[in-house]
C-alpha cells in the first residue's frame, strides 16, 4: 500500500490517515465487500493517475439529487466526491455560463473518450422530439445519444432518470423517460446503473463510483439496474417498525395514538412491503438514529421502485409479497415421512395454530378501523 | 447595429435558462429570458387526490 499517498490525500480531505481508511471501510462495509476491501479503494482512489473524469448531464430534475450529494454533511464524503471525482461539467455548478460551458463539456468529451462516467440526473422528455428540455438550444434527448456514446458507463442519479420520475407521473405530460429507455431504444449499448430515490442517497451513488473506480467494473445489478448492495432488500424487511407490522399494531391516522406510539405505517400506505432500498439502514443527513421517511412518522411513498413511488396513490396499501411466516415457523404443510405417530400429531397441532395465525395476520390487515390494535 | 448575444445554459442556477439580449450601440435594447424546460406539474397535479399534491410540487425546485 502506498502510504505516501493516502497521507497526501488525507491531507488534502483534512482528515487524518486512519479516518480517511476508516470511511473507505465504511463504504466497502456498506456494499458487502470483504474484510480488506476498504483498503483496496483507498489505495484505488489515491493511487489513480489523475481523477476519474465525470459529466453530469442535467435534463427534467429539480436539482434535489445534486444537491443530496452536495448536502452529504460529512465533510470527507463530500470531498471525496468533489476532490477525488474531476467533475468536468455540471450546469448548475459550473463557473462559466453559455458557450463556455458547453465549450468545457466538449472538451472533456474529447479528451476523456471511452473513459468518461456519464451521470445523469433528471428525466428526459421525448414528446414532440425532445423539446421540453434545452441546452444550448440543442434538445436533452440528443445530448444524452451523443455523449452516452462517448462514455465508460452512466450512473443515473435520482428516480427521474432511472425511469421518469414526477414529471412521467400521470399523465406523464411531456413524455418524461429514463435513461436506460432511451438507450435501449437507441441501440446504445453503454452500461447504465441506476441509483433510484427522490432524492437517492448519495452514499449509494459514492459506493458505485468508489467500487467502480477500485474494481473497474460495475457492482452486481438487479432487473433494474439498480445495484445489489444497495437496493437488495426490501425496506420492510429492515424496517424497525416490523415488530408492530407482525404484531398486528397499526397507526391508522396521522397523530393518533398508535402514530404516536411509533406503530406500523401500513394502513396509512406505507409502501415499504413494495420497495427496494437501504433507507432504514444507512438514514439520511448523517443525522443520526431515525432520520429517514418511517423514522420520521411518515409512510415511505416507494420513490425507489418503478412503477411505486409518484404512480401508485400516496395512501393505497402496499402489495404485500412477505406475508408467509419465514422458515422458523411451524410449515402449514408438513411432510409426512416415516415419523413416529406422535410427531405426525405435534405437526398437524402446529400447521392448525400457523393456520390461525395467518388468518388472524390477515384479519387485521383488513381492519381499517383501527381495532386490530392491541 | 445592434448585436444578439445568447446565454445558454445560464448556470449556477437550478433549472435551464437561457438569456438572450440585443445590444446597441454597447447598450442592452431588449431582453428575453426563458425557462428550456417543463415538466407539466400543473397538469400532472390536476384532478389528484389533494392529500398527495405535495409530493408532486415539493418537486418543482430541490435547491
Ligand atoms: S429524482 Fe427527485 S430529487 Fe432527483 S431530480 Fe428527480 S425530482 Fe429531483
Ligand atoms: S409497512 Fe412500512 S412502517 Fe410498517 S413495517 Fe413495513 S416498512 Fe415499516
Amino acid at each position: 500500500m502506498k502510504i505516501k499517498d493516502i497521507a497526501s490525500v488525507s491531507k488534502q480531505l483534512g482528515v487524518s490517515r486512519r479516518e480517511f481508511l476508516k470511511y473507505c471501510s465504511i463504504v466497502a462495509a456498506g456494499m458487502g465487500l470483504p474484510l480488506g476491501a476498504g483498503e483496496q479503494i483507498a489505495e484505488a482512489v489515491t493511487s489513480a493517475a489523475r481523477r476519474p473524469p465525470v459529466i453530469w448531464l442535467s435534463a427534467q430534475e429539480c436539482t434535489g439529487c445534486s444537491e443530496s450529494l452536495l448536502r452529504a454533511t460529512h465533510p470527507t464524503f463530500e470531498h471525496l466526491i468533489l476532490d477525488l471525482i474531476s467533475l468536468d461539467y455540471h450546469e448548475t455548478l459550473s463557473t462559466p455560463s453559455g458557450h463556455q460551458a458547453e465549450a468545457a463539456r466538449a472538451a472533456s468529451i474529447k479528451a476523456n473518450k471511452g473513459e468518461f462516467i456519464l451521470v445523469v440526473d433528471g428525466a428526459i422528455p421525448v414528446k414532440d422530439n425532445g423539446i421540453y428540455c434545452m441546452i444550448a438550444g440543442k434538445t436533452a434527448l440528443d445530448i444524452l445519444k451523443e455523449t452516452a456514446k462517448e462514455c465508460k458507463a452512466i450512473i443515473a442519479m435520482g428516480s427521474c432518470s432511472s425511469w421518469g420520475g414526477v414529471p412521467s407521473a400521470d399523465p406523464n405530460p411531456t413524455g418524461a423517460t429514463g435513461v436506460q429507455k432511451i438507450l435501449t431504444d437507441a441501440g446504445i449499448k453503454t452500461p447504465v446503473v441506476t441509483i433510484p430515490g427522490c432524492p437517492p442517497n448519495p452514499y449509494n451513488f459514492l459506493s458505485t463510483v468508489l467500487y467502480f473506480v477500485t474494481f473497474k467494473k460495475l457492482p452486481e445489478l438487479d432487473d433494474l439496474a439498480r445495484p445489489k448492495f444497495a437496493y437488495g432488500r426490501l425496506i420492510h424487511e429492515n424496517c424497525e417498525r416490523r415488530p408492530h407490522f407482525d404484531a398486528g399494531r397499526f397507526a391508522t391516522e396521522f397523530g393518533d395514538e398508535n402514530h404516536r406510539k411509533g406503530y406500523c405505517l401500513y394502513k396509512l400506505g406505507c409502501k415499504g412491503p413494495e420497495t427496494h432500498a437501504n433507507c432504514p439502514s444507512i438514514l439520511f443527513g448523517d443525522t443520526g438514529a431515525g432520520t429517514w421517511p418511517v423514522g420520521t412518522g411518515h409512510p415511505c411513498f416507494g420513490c425507489t421502485e418503478k412503477g411505486i413511488g409518484f404512480h401508485k396513490p400516496l395512501f393505497s396499501r402496499a402489495s404485500l409479497h412477505m406475508v408467509t411466516p419465514p422458515d422458523t415457523y411451524p410449515h402449514v404443510v408438513e411432510h409426512q415421512g416415516k415419523s413416529a405417530l406422535a410427531g405426525i400429531a405435534v405437526a398437524a397441532a402446529a400447521a392448525g395454530a400457523a393456520y390461525v395465525a395467518v388468518d388472524k395476520v390477515a384479519k387485521k390487515l383488513g381492519d381499517d378501523d383501527g381495532k386490530g390494535k392491541k | 447595429m445592434s448585436k444578439r448575444i445568447v446565454i445558454d445554459p445560464i448556470t449556477r442556477i437550478e433549472g435551464h435558462l437561457r438569456i438572450e439580449c440585443e445590444v446597441e450601440n454597447g447598450k442592452v435594447s431588449k431582453a428575453w429570458t426563458s425557462g428550456q424546460m417543463w415538466r407539466g406539474i400543473e397538469n400532472i397535479v390536476k384532478g389528484r387526490d389533494a392529500r398527495e399534491v405535495w409530493l408532486f410540487t415539493q418537486r418543482i425546485c430541490g435547491v
